[in-house]
């Protein structure tokens, strides 16, 4: 979706500090090149291909269609890209662009660790330098991805300041690229921040709808009646949305975080049920959650990566405009959902996507059967291993890990 | 001529620089930051820059962004730092206070009625870092209706043609942020491209503009202030006296200023 001069409706703009002005344009022409260069391009999709894996495919789901009774259900497997989420897309893409700039060094921020990731996988495989800025809570909430962004050669940098989230991560990768903001790039995870970020990753993102429309045409004939993506940042609702923006008949659900309830602090709706407010931070024009004196809000979600407080600006326009509708799952449907996929498809989604299956599931049942839903699948469910454990309360989960570390330590 | 410049050009023709004196409105507490304001005010610096906190102050570094986090818990509102101010510009006419704040609180309280509000509260100018000059039309329009002034910043990164093009929009004073990064004791790697000697900065910026220049970030000594003589007419010290406060509360915050008088 083509912004105008890096706004969508009275969303997005770029209000960042002077000290990064420069490095902004320098990306913005750099895009402006890119994006409609054939080679350029061409290169992103072999690495989608060759690299990711994709095409991603689009999976039937007959069982959970038996069971609900209503539409029809397909999942956008975007679990199946590797690094097991669709922040890949989006690494590709930018870390394609920032050796076309002759960048050496990358900058990321990272909420469930999956774009954190992400992130050094591509460093890896294109020689980049790799900072990651991850949230103390985050950190202590998803250990095996920090883990893994070690192993990779990538520089984890604990970030211990405010709720010691996504957000104070984001704020922190901004202050990095001020120290070196021609030498670095900062490789934005999600389609926030100022422009051209929204719109660029949005863009490389948007690979997931157009495989979809051309799937969907295939496996069954017509355009999905419905299309359902949980919203964090909102990169996978962009990605899987924008390319059926123009088809009416298209109906786009957006799923926010619910957490424990509607109490500031307890959960991450930005756009749905009226919470957020619209207000200028972290680079950009969106809707926050904040209080009247403008301080953005503590939030919470069982998924450590839709735990943000603010919003894509291309979702905080579409949901101002209608086209896309928003709701939200709590935190008990997500468990609910995801327990459903698992046993009934064989499908372990992560927490983050299982909100777009529980607010699908609220839905279906009440749709016609000759009805299509597509469900996206953001990412696989492996990462949450220890939450899910601790919410299905299971007994062997805890002591299997003291076990661990009593060999460990003797070790 | 606007006020504010008028100020800096009288008071620079005793003094071969002026300080600007940075505190975090709320910081450990209202009262607190108010008498420590007070206390500056009475050792004579001639501007004061009030930080309205916020929870996300993306341009500062560890000691401000911590200051900000703590003065948040007193939950401070702009109104009743406008009227606070106001008091402190009564008492000290012969100094004069900026506001700084992010855009975010600014804009909750309404970018449009925040020029007269603190122009009426004896406010010279506005510091909003994370507001861009082409975004700003309507802001500027406001600023000049009231007669405050918008402060805007230039740094190392900024390309001659932008920097002519902020100058040119300028009143009052410049702000020129002396190097990358964020606001304190360097706490990033900056990388390894060559950053322009701040003399050569500062004399391109003098040769774009006769605007008054302050210079800050990462300014926390006298022998630094001294050296800015003949290239800049204020030295912003922020953090410095924030890490000095921290340390031995008001009077070393005092010391602190004194020393930087050299
Ligand atoms: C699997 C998965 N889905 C969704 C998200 C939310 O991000 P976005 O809304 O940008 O897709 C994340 C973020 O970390 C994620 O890891």
């Amino acid at each position: 979706m083509q912004s105008d001069k890096g706004f969508f409706g009275r969303f997005g703009g770029s209000y960042i500090p002077e000290i990064l002005h420069a490095s902004q344009q320098a990306l913005l022409d750099a895009w402006n090149q890119a994006r409609v260069d054939s080679d350029f391009l061409a290169e992103v999709d072999r690495e989608l291909q060759q690299y990711s894996g994709r095409p991603t495919p689009l999976t039937p789901c007959p069982n959970l269609t038996r069971e609900l009774g209503g539409a029809q259900v397909f999942l956008k497997r975007e679990d199946l890209n590797h690094s097991g989420a669709h922040k890949m897309n989006n690494v590709i893409g930018q870390g394609l662009l920032v050796k076309r700039m002759g960048k050496k060094r990358i900058i990321a921020e990272t909420g469930a660790g999956q774009h954190g990731v992400a992130s050094a996988l591509i460093a890896a495989r294109l020689g980049l330098e790799c900072t990651i800025y991850m949230g103390a809570r985050d950190i202590e909430r998803q250990y095996p991805n920090v883990f893994w962004m070690k192993q990779l050669g990538a520089t984890v940098v604990p970030v211990t300041s405010g709720g010691q989230t996504l957000r104070d991560a984001l704020d922190e990768a901004l202050r990095d690229w001020s120290a070196d903001p021609s030498g670095s790039h900062y490789l934005l995870g999600t389609a926030c921040g100022c422009a051209p970020y929204p719109e660029m990753v949005a863009e490389f993102q948007s690979v997931i709808g157009r495989e979809v429309r051309a799937q969907s045409l295939q496996q069954f004939g017509t355009l999905p009646d419905s299309i359902y993506a949980c919203v964090g940042g909102g990169s996978n609702a962009a990605g899987i949305m924008l390319p059926f923006i123009d088809d009416q008949s298209v109906e786009l659900v957006g799923v926010e975080a619910g957490g424990r309830g509607p109490a500031p602090g307890d959960h991450s709706i930005r756009l749905s049920d009226d919470l957020g407010s619209p207000g200028i931070a972290q680079g950009f024009a969106t809707m926050f959650l904040q209080d009247d004196q403008g301080q953005l809000m503590e939030t919470h979600s069982i998924a450590a990566g839709l735990d943000y407080v603010g919003v894509s600006p291309i979702l905080a326009h579409l949901n101002d405009t209608g086209r896309v509708r928003m709701t939200a799952a709590n935190d008990d449907e997500v468990m609910h959902a995801f327990q459903a996929l698992l046993r009934l498809e064989g499908i372990i989604p992560a927490l983050e996507s299982s909100h777009a299956v529980a607010g699908a599931l609220r839905d279906i049942p009440a749709m016609s059967p000759d009805k299509k839903v597509v469900i996206n699948i953001s990412g696989r469910g492996d990462k949450d291993i220890f939450n899910v454990a601790s919410a299905v309360k299971d007994a062997e989960f805890g002591p299997f890990l003291q076990r661990y570390l009593a060999r460990e330590l003797q070790a | 001529m606007s006020k504010l410049q008028t100020f800096i050009e009288q008071q620079r023709k005793e003094k071969p620089i002026l300080l600007m004196t940075h505190v975090v409105y709320g910081y450990p507490t209202i009262d607190e930051s108010l008498a420590l304001m007070r206390d500056l005010l009475n050792e004579g610096v001639e501007l004061l820059e009030v930080q309205f906190p916020f929870s996300d102050p993306s341009a500062d570094g560890p000691s401000i962004l911590h200051a900000c986090h703590q003065a948040l818990q007193q939950r401070p509102t702009l109104a009743r730092c406008l009227e606070d101010i106001a008091l402190l510009a009564e008492d000290f006419p012969a100094s004069r206070i900026l506001l700084m704040s992010y855009l975010n609180p600014l804009y909750r309280y309404g970018l449009e009625r925040l020029p007269a509000d603190a122009a009426a509260a004896g406010i010279a100018g506005l510091i909003i870092p994370d507001l861009p000059l082409e975004l700003a039309a309507d802001f500027r329009h406001s600023c000049v209706e009231a007669r405050i002034e918008p402060i805007w910043m230039l740094t190392p990164e900024t390309p001659p043609a932008r920097m002519q093009q902020i100058c040119d929009a300028a009143s009052g004073m410049l702000y020129c942020v002396s190097r990358r990064g964020v606001t304190g004791a360097d706490s990033h790697n900056s990388g390894n491209s060559q950053q322009v000697p701040l003399e050569d900065y500062l004399a391109a910026i003098r040769a774009t503009t006769p605007l008054p220049l302050g210079v800050g970030f990462g300014i926390r000594t006298g022998v630094q202030v001294k050296a800015l003589h003949g290239m800049a007419d204020i030295a912003v010290v922020g953090s410095g006296l924030l890490d000095a406060f921290n340390h031995g509360g008001r009077s070393a915050a005092l010391e602190q200023v004194r020393s930087l008088r050299g």
